[in-house]
């Protein structure tokens, strides 16, 4: 009993120490830097719950950056795990050239947030711009520079990007699928619609219990890509919570309420992910 | 009998049938695939093209081929050299490969641990690095700083150990998750040869890992490769600079030196991409398992 | 009991490994150190700066000047990518690896650095500070930053566009010639009269309204500048009356009314510098725009034929000053009073050297391309075209400060630009933005 304690702290220490020391005692002082007016410079005074006050009661900003964020983590996890489905049921039908495309979908997470989001900057406000005048579509005009075609705009790159991520988390789930099963089917005489539905997706459940876990919390973390993308412009209104706390500490020099964003910021996202896990786990049970 | 037979015939009809329908779909498929795959390399045509523009090629033509005046394949050579190219690269390889096999070592050993260990803090601690999956990098940056440097930890040694600390929470749910369904007899057949729990990991467990430890490695690397703040912020001296610090050299206060960064960009995804191929036969079988049980 | 062991085993390890770390670090800054003392005493000083466009040309002066101080040496550290300098100089602090050089942009970083900020006003190089250029760095008559360079924005215009239209740029002094030009020039585009020599050319203006420091900042500037005679008197200003609101309109709207987006302002609000500079200026696709000296050398990497061929036209205030343009100090260095004496004294010894000896002016002005912001430079003079512009502005004495760095912290941009991008897309009029903008300076102060 004692040894296996030991060889327990062993094997756990060593990252443990790391994680502590970068992620968690930061967090803590990060915490308590909320409860203060410090400026980045000087460790600031006491301010008591002063911060969270100012924040809850009197942004606005903030509100709507938050909505804004619901809104698009909604969007895009919607997005980037049917995308993601979809692809990945495209590859594992056995075409020829699948396992070419496989890495082809992948390839877009081989590039850094900030990069591709210039990337795609370049591509929604030129290439848009010259495909809308080509072919006389004014929609594809003047792309981001209202606060829909940014969200879209937004939603479009994250969803190019983690799609193939995410596909490749349901290929395992959809090769794990005995062929038994999908032959019986065959011989029942399921069309591939009923096949889909009946048996392919409630046998994946489990994966998109990951699929959302992972889509969700990026999205709501989202920081380089709407920096590069859209700045949070125009007039703020596709700031996303990530860039609204880094523009309340840096552009504002109000490190103590940005702290407090941030604490607010992670219970929200606790609760919203944990809730969101709840349901999927109750779903998998009752599937 | 004879009922049985024609039973039997209009099944095989009917699968003959939807044979032939099959073959078509596979074809609207395969189509459908490659276009989609189009869709997505669409980007990199712009990256590549591009980069063999000049830069007045860049902003007068950007869908177009590089040819005539606006080719320059120079571009690369410049950016090669303006990169340090072999330098960063080793640095980059250097920060990149320790910091991967570190976070492969201490998350898999950790996780196993933590899924064979059935006490309440073993679980508190599991929930508390998935937990940490949700903050954000930018409101812990100053106070780890501040802690890093009191631990004199701004050298390349520090930003290995500090991306061990980052890349922790993913890797040990992926392990975890894998790790579950790895059955308990393995082990308990080992202990009875009179092997000590060091030798049961190396020798049984770590082998049997191999599918998620190549997603551990791949997800860890591409993103340590790619990073760009934390680097800069830990260990922004000359001898020590990664590709990404010298990339954002070409991002000036107010010009944006298009042809060299894009040239740049893709020498730098090239060494990634070729370890993406290298491994990604294994990656298939590995991501998934990292479910939240 | 189990338990309590276990912890504080997991303690000791972690003690034993944090000691390892510790131990192992402390031992590489002794042997520095020693190797320091054994030869003649080497004093490191550490610069920490933000303008990447000079990054490698000062790289090369310090070696100059290391060649003549053997017993300096000097590190230099630049923050790539953009406007994060400020993030990343609060890290540098806070890691305890503070620098003996960085730089500060106005009076507010002064007051947040101040208890880092060595005194300067002994510096040989104070004397010969062109006037004004040190008021945002100076509190109670002690100066604490030497400023980078003298920088000037205004109306860019293409001389040989303006040339093929039958226009005269020098003749343009106040709003209403201004006014009369771009009609002139846009009637003639409009006309298809330039197609022939400027197949790109599409509008008169192309207007950067997606980077809110070149409306909130640089153009609002040009109008509260009217208002307060220092970055200083606007940084101590309580309430800002905001009586040019209706000729800065004038001028927003012109630059708005006769650009490609006319029909749709709201799509200013995607227009980035690189749109307005690269693909606009430097490829004629317009003749003019509103920017300063700094994009010569973006516009001279595309098109040096349209790079030697820009002038600058004034910013005109209607009805106060109408032939003028802003003309200031981006950025100061300035030294940290924390280090060691013999490291102060190496600092301030190498930044006098850059700004004054020979080889030094020449790195400033010939390889660094600055307008020095000191007397005693001689025949030593910027040689871009839109340098030399800004110098004969300056000359005639027809400018107005740079106040900007006084406004409320994150007012500029985040409160008077996003503003003007909201008037632009309509969601509000320009009465409620300039409302709103009054009342968040009051605000903040």
């Amino acid at each position: 009993m004692k040894r296996s304690k030991i060889w327990f702290a062993l094997f756990v220490s060593p990252i443990l120490l790391a994680f502590t020391v970068v992620v968690v005692v930061p967090m803590l002082i990060g915490i308590y830097y909320s409860f203060t007016n410090w400026d980045g410079i000087r460790s600031g005074s006491w301010v008591g719950l002063s911060n969270y006050i100012k924040v809850l009661t009197n942004d606005k900003d903030f509100f709507k950056s938050f909505i804004f964020t619901a809104k698009f983590a909604a969007t895009s996890v919607v997005t980037i795990n049917l995308l993601g489905f979809l692809l990945a049921l495209l590859v594992t039908r056995g075409l020829r050239l699948s396992n070419v495309l496989r890495s082809v979908f992948f390839m877009p997470n081989l590039i850094g947030g900030l990069i591709l989001g210039f990337i795609w900057q370049f591509i929604f406000t030129n290439g848009f711009n010259a495909v809308g005048k080509f072919l006389g579509v004014e929609f594809l005009q003047g792309w981001l520079a209202d606060s829909t075609t940014g969200f879209l705009g937004l939603v479009i790159l994250m969803s190019w990007q983690m799609a193939g991520y995410m596909m490749i988390i349901y290929i395992s789930a959809l090769e794990n699928i005995p062929e038994s099963l999908l032959e019986a089917a065959d011989i029942d005489g399921a069309n591939s619609f009923h096949k889909l539905i009946h048996i392919t997706i409630p046998l994946v459940a489990q994966a998109f219990t990951v699929g959302l876990f992972l889509a969700l919390s990026n999205s709501f973390k989202l920081f380089d890509q709407n920096l590069a993308l859209t700045g949070g412009g125009p007039y703020n209104s596709t700031q996303m919570l990530a860039l609204n706390i880094y523009n309340t500490a840096f552009r504002f020099n109000d490190f103590g309420v940005a702290q407090a964003k941030a604490v607010l910021f992670l219970i929200a996202v606790a609760a919203i992910t944990l809730t969101q896990i709840y349901y999927s786990k109750k779903r998998e049970v009752e599937m | 009998m004879m009922e049985k037979k024609i039973e039997k015939k209009t099944v095989l009809t009917r699968s003959t049938n939807f044979n032939m329908g099959k073959k078509r779909n596979k074809n609207i498929l395969l189509t459908i695939s490659i276009l989609l795959g189009l869709l997505y390399l669409s980007p990199f045509y712009l990256v590549i093209t591009n980069s063999l523009k000049t830069q007045q090629g860049i902003f007068l033509n950007v869908m177009g081929l590089p040819f005539d005046k606006f080719f320059k394949p120079h571009n690369y050579l410049e950016a090669f050299k303006q990169l340090d190219f072999i330098k960063s690269f080793i640095n980059s390889l250097v920060i990149t490969t320790s910091s991967t096999v570190a976070i492969i070592i201490f998350s898999s050993m950790a996780s196993w641990m933590l899924v064979r260990t059935k006490t309440k803090f073993s679980s508190f601690l599991f929930f508390l690095f998935a937990a940490a999956m949700l903050i954000p990098f930018q409101s812990v940056m100053l106070p780890l700083v501040n802690i890093a440097g009191k631990l004199g930890l701004l050298n390349p040694v520090g930003l290995v150990f500090m991306y061990l600390g980052f890349g922790s929470s993913l890797s040990i749910m992926l392990y975890h998750g894998f790790i579950k369904n790895i059955p308990y007899e393995l082990e308990e057949a080992a202990t009875i040869d009179g092997c000590n729990t060091f030798q049961i990991f190396w020798h049984i467990i770590f082998p049997l890992l191999k599918p998620i430890t190549v997603t551990v490695s791949i997800l860890n690397a591409m993103w340590i490769w790619n990073d760009f703040l934390l680097p800069q912020l830990v260990i922004n001296k000359p001898q020590w600079q990664t590709i990404p610090l010298k990339m954002f050299y070409f991002f000036g206060q107010y010009s944006r030196r298009w042809d060299l960064a894009l040239a740049g960009l893709v020498i730098s995804m090239i060494p990634i991409i070729v370890f993406y191929f290298t491994v990604q036969k294994h990656i298939i079988k590995g991501i998934t398992q990292g479910s939240i049980k | 009991m189990f338990k309590q062991k276990t912890i504080s085993k997991l303690l000791i390890i972690v003690m034993l490994m944090s000691s390892m770390l510790l131990s192992a670090c402390g031992t590489k800054t002794n042997e520095t150190q020693g190797t320091g003392s054994d030869k003649e005493e080497i004093v490191e000083v550490d610069i920490f700066q933000f303008k990447v466009e000079i990054a490698q040309e000062l790289e090369a002066a310090i070696k100059a000047y290391q060649n003549d101080n053997p017993n300096v040496k000097i590190n230099l550290q630049t923050v790539g990518g953009g406007d994060d300098y400020g993030a990343a100089l609060r890290a540098k602090f806070q890691s305890g690896n503070e620098p003996a050089i960085f730089n500060v942009g106005g009076p507010q970083d002064v007051q947040d650095w101040l208890d880092r900020l060595e005194e300067l006003t002994n510096e040989a190089w104070v004397d010969k500070a062109l006037t004004g250029v040190l008021s945002g760095v100076t509190v109670e008559d002690k100066v604490y930053g030497l400023p980078f360079n003298m920088e000037g924005y205004g109306l860019i215009y293409n001389k040989r566009i303006f040339e093929a239209a039958g226009i005269d740029g020098d003749k343009i002094v106040d709003f209403a010639s201004l006014e009369d030009a771009v009609k002139t020039l846009d009637a003639k585009i409009k006309a298809g009269e330039l197609k022939e020599e400027f197949p790109l050319l599409e509008a008169v203006f192309e207007y950067a309204a997606k980077e809110t420091w070149v409306t909130g900042l640089h153009t609002s500037n040009a109008f509260i500048s009217q208002e307060f005679n220092s970055s200083l008197d606007a940084f101590d200003a309580k309430t800002l009356e905001f009586k040019y609101a209706d000729q800065l309109k004038k001028f927003i709207d012109l630059q708005a009314d006769y650009t490609s987006n006319a029909k749709s302002k709201n799509r200013l609000n995607a227009v980035d510098y690189s749109t307005q500079v690269e693909h606009g200026l430097a490829l004629e696709r317009v003749a003019i725009i509103q920017q300063g000296n700094w994009v010569f050398g973006g516009v001279n990497n595309i098109n040096p034929e349209v790079a030697e061929n820009l002038g600058i036209l004034p910013m005109p205030v209607v009805g106060v000053k109408e032939d003028s343009i802003p003309v200031g100090v981006p950025m100061y260095w300035t030294v940290n009073k924390n280090k060691d004496e013999k490291v102060i004294d190496a600092a301030k010894d190498f930044l006098n050297w850059l700004y004054t000896s020979d080889t030094g002016k020449d790195y400033i002005v010939n390889k660094f391309y600055f307008i020095p912001p000191l007397e005693g430079y001689g025949d030593l003079k910027a040689n871009d075209p839109i340098s030399a512009e800004v110098l004969r502005f300056a000359e005639a004495g027809r400018v107005m400060p740079w106040v900007f760095m006084g406004y409320p912290t994150g007012w500029g941009m985040d409160v008077l630009g996003v503003n003007i991008q909201k008037y632009y897309a309509g969601e509000i009029t320009w009465d409620e933005a300039v409302q709103d903008s009054i009342t968040k300076w009051q605000e903040t102060r």
